[in-house]
């Protein structure tokens, strides 16, 4: 059988050191910190599983992305949901095509055993994202998204493959890994994981960036943004992630808020230019409400008087948000 | 301002691993061989990088960092301790062990938890007299020395509960899957057209129960008791979110999830914030709402266990019932004071409430949580069947 092979790990490539990732994240226009370069390069360098848990929207998912593409090596992603199967995940067989077979079989004189190993081998198989990342011709990267969002008899499952690096197919025989995977998982946290698989894995927080590494961010991925505009935005999210939101806004929001701003040749935040992108930026009914309210002026007279005093941003935002008074 | 060679460095990461294990982090030989692995391949001169290796390899969830950070400020502080460094370990954590002596309540949840299902001549309920002596008294009024006797109890009916709940499912899953693999197999051996399709069993799903627990001041006794309720539950009825609320909502079913779930309780009593203060039970079930909506499916029953005093506005406690009710199988409302002669569901909360509470009962005695388990075997086998409400 072809994906018979001894040579379990074969050659996998490195990233080199961390500041290389740092330079590699970087270039696919991904803004890491050192310690998100520090895990992935851990979890490449120690063969183990990376965990990310963090809130939605901080880029979980990216970073996987920015791992295959400084591998120069696929993505094969797994997406969980809840009453996600084994089938689904791991492979399935054709059936259309075995019943074509079969019937082609009719005429023939194959012996029952013969025609049931035609039906029943490789060309039949169709390899769900598990078994894809099993049997890739070179280590590919495997992320398992949302694994909070299945449940715990996938979870289970999924810890025995990660240990084994193989699985039994009845009709086939054992298929072992070629080239053990890159795994990322990533966790909102819609479900308390097992001891077991977290142990399994290194572990990573991502949290919403901080104004620096933000601005960073807007600035690359809204150059038509201006400076100044690009740190009024920064700082005025950098308010708004510390209220009592229903849904607090992401990178994503920043990034299409930013976008939406420019859009209308806004070159200054005021509340006329808030009022017309604020879908951008919140996208629950009762947070727009809450932001229209007066604390927008509050909170905009706040940032422009930091601005004036030429106060760093990071002292300026901890004093804004202790002093102004949240909206009801 | 470390120690830098490597014989140190491993003995004092070991060191660390152990002072985090002691302070409840899932830290053991394994995490240590990571760190001492990693470490290996990282510039750990760089006191960034020491930090992030060690961040990334020893801990394992969001709760870990916060403990992560302060031991090691204090463990790699930058003068360099006096080499013994073992006293200090010992010395940090006089109330933190987890050796205390497991109640014997918790014993009887665990070798229940662990048991497999017993054959059905042996379901004999020791001490039946004893449960009926004490059937009728309201929790509040046991004694401390009386309180394990009644866990065992109320432990003891929650697995006559299970036992008939699982039954009800056996009998109502009568749906079948065609099994495709099986069926080209049938369709190989006879040719031809579409054979007898083979069929698998339906995968059955169970009912998840959301316990949310009011823990502020007088309801922290029936509290305790239905949480060790449901959680001994929870094998047959499926999953079991717990959560405790008193001015701000807390999400529980991890805590509970330890092997003894007495000092469990009792870590919780700590840890919770103002387990005894006034309640804000419309601001809880707002969070609740928002933060945990995907717990709200029509296979779940919402247990509301709470006398509903709430002390901020009654819109957003009705808002949030609403909410919830709309999305959930059933909702029951336990309010032990609905035991006492003459009580009327007057309070504000209680009425913002009513609307939408499918089931109102009481849970202050051992008899009323007999009639819960009418109320939970009625909605396993309504579930099971595929239907709703």
């Amino acid at each position: 059988m072809k994906f018979m092979s001894e040579t379990l790990r074969a050659e996998r490539p490195t990233l080199g050191n961390i500041d290389q990732i740092l330079g590699a994240l970087s270039e696919e226009g991904y803004i890491a910190g050192r310690e998100i370069a520090t895990s992935i390069f851990l979890s490449i360098a120690l063969h183990k599983p990376l965990l990310i848990e963090g809130a939605a929207g901080v880029g979980k998912t990216e970073i996987a992305k920015v791992m295959s593409r400084s591998l120069s090596t696929d993505l094969i992603r797994l997406q969980c949901y809840e009453g996600l199967d084994v089938n689904t995940a791991l492979y399935e067989w054709n059936y259309q095509k075995q019943m074509l077979r079969i019937r082609l079989e009719e005429q023939t004189d194959h012996t029952l055993e013969q025609k049931e190993n035609a039906i029943f081998s490789d060309q039949f198989l169709l390899k769900r994202p598990l078994l894809a990342a099993i049997t890739h011709h070179k280590a590919p990267v495997l992320l398992i998204d949302e694994i909070d969002r299945a449940d715990e008899e996938f979870e289970a499952f999924l810890l025995e493959v990660l240990s084994d690096w193989q699985t039994s197919i009845p009709e086939i025989g054992t298929i072992r890994a070629e080239h053990v995977p890159y795994v990322v998982l990533t966790s909102n946290r819609t479900r308390e994981l097992s001891d077991a698989l977290r142990r399994r894995c290194l572990y990573l927080w991502v949290d919403y960036p901080d104004f620096r590494k933000e601005m960073e961010i807007v600035r690359r991925k809204v150059p038509a943004a201006s400076e100044d505009l690009a740190e009024q935005i920064c700082a005025f999210i950098a308010l708004v992630r510390k209220l009592d939101l229903h849904k607090v806004p992401g990178v994503a929001e920043t990034l299409d808020w930013s976008a939406a701003l420019v859009h209308l040749h806004r070159r200054a935040l005021d509340r006329a230019a808030i009022e017309d992108t604020i879908g951008a930026l919140c996208k629950h009914q009762d947070d727009q409400r809450l932001l229209r309210g007066p604390w927008l002026e509050a909170a905009l007279a706040a940032l422009d008087d930091a601005k004036r005093n030429g106060e760093g941003w990071d002292s300026a935002l901890e004093r804004i948000t202790r002093t102004l008074k949240p909206p009801h | 301002m470390r120690r830098t060679d490597f014989g140190d460095l491993t003995q004092n990461v070991t060191e660390f691993g152990r002072l985090l294990r002691a302070r409840g982090v899932l830290c053991g030989p394994r995490e240590v061989l990571d760190a001492l692995r990693a470490l290996r391949v990282v510039d750990f001169y760089d006191p960034d990088l020491f930090r992030y290796t060690l961040r990334t390899t020893l801990s394992h969830r969001v709760e870990d960092l916060k403990i992560f950070d302060a031991a090691y400020g204090a463990y790699w502080a930058p003068p360099a301790p006096a080499p013994e460094r073992t006293d200090e370990d010992g010395g940090e954590r006089p109330q933190e062990t987890e050796g205390d002596a497991p109640a014997e309540a918790d014993v009887a949840v665990q070798q229940w938890t662990n048991a497999e299902q017993q054959p059905e001549g042996e379901q004999e309920v020791p001490g039946y007299s004893e449960q009926e002596a004490l059937s009728n008294k309201d929790f509040s009024t046991f004694q401390d020395e009386d309180l394990d006797r009644i866990a065992a109890l109320v432990v003891e009916i929650a697995k006559r509960i299970a036992t008939r709940l699982s039954r009800s499912m056996r009998r109502a899953k009568r749906s079948h899957r065609i099994d495709m693999r099986r069926t080209m197999r049938l369709h190989l051996r006879w040719g031809g057209d579409l054979p007898e399709l083979a069929f698998r069993k339906r995968r059955i799903r169970k009912t998840r129960v959301v316990l949310l627990c009011d823990v502020s001041g007088s309801m922290d006794v029936y509290s305790r008791f239905l949480i060790q309720f449901v959680y001994a539950l929870q094998d047959a009825i499926g999953r079991v979110e717990s959560f405790v609320f008193s001015t701000s909502l807390t999400r529980v079913t991890p805590a509970l999830r330890t092997r003894t779930l007495r000092a469990a309780l009792d870590r919780l009593a700590r840890t919770v914030p103002n387990w005894s203060g006034g309640t804000k039970i419309g601001r809880s079930f707002r969070d609740f709402v928002d933060h945990h909506a995907h717990l709200l499916d029509p296979h779940t029953v919402v247990i509301v266990v709470s006398d509903g005093w709430d002390t901020g506005e009654a819109e957003v406690l009705s808002e949030a019932m609403r909410e919830i009710q709309e999305r959930v199988a059933r909702v029951v409302w336990l309010n032990p004071l609905l035991g006492s002669p003459g009580y009327q569901p007057l309070t504000r909360g209680m009425q913002a409430a009513l609307p939408y509470i499918d089931v109102f009962a009481s849970a202050h005695n051992l008899d009323s949580l007999k009639d819960l388990e009418k109320v939970l075997v009625a909605q396993a086998a309504k579930l099971a069947r595929g239907g709703r409400r």
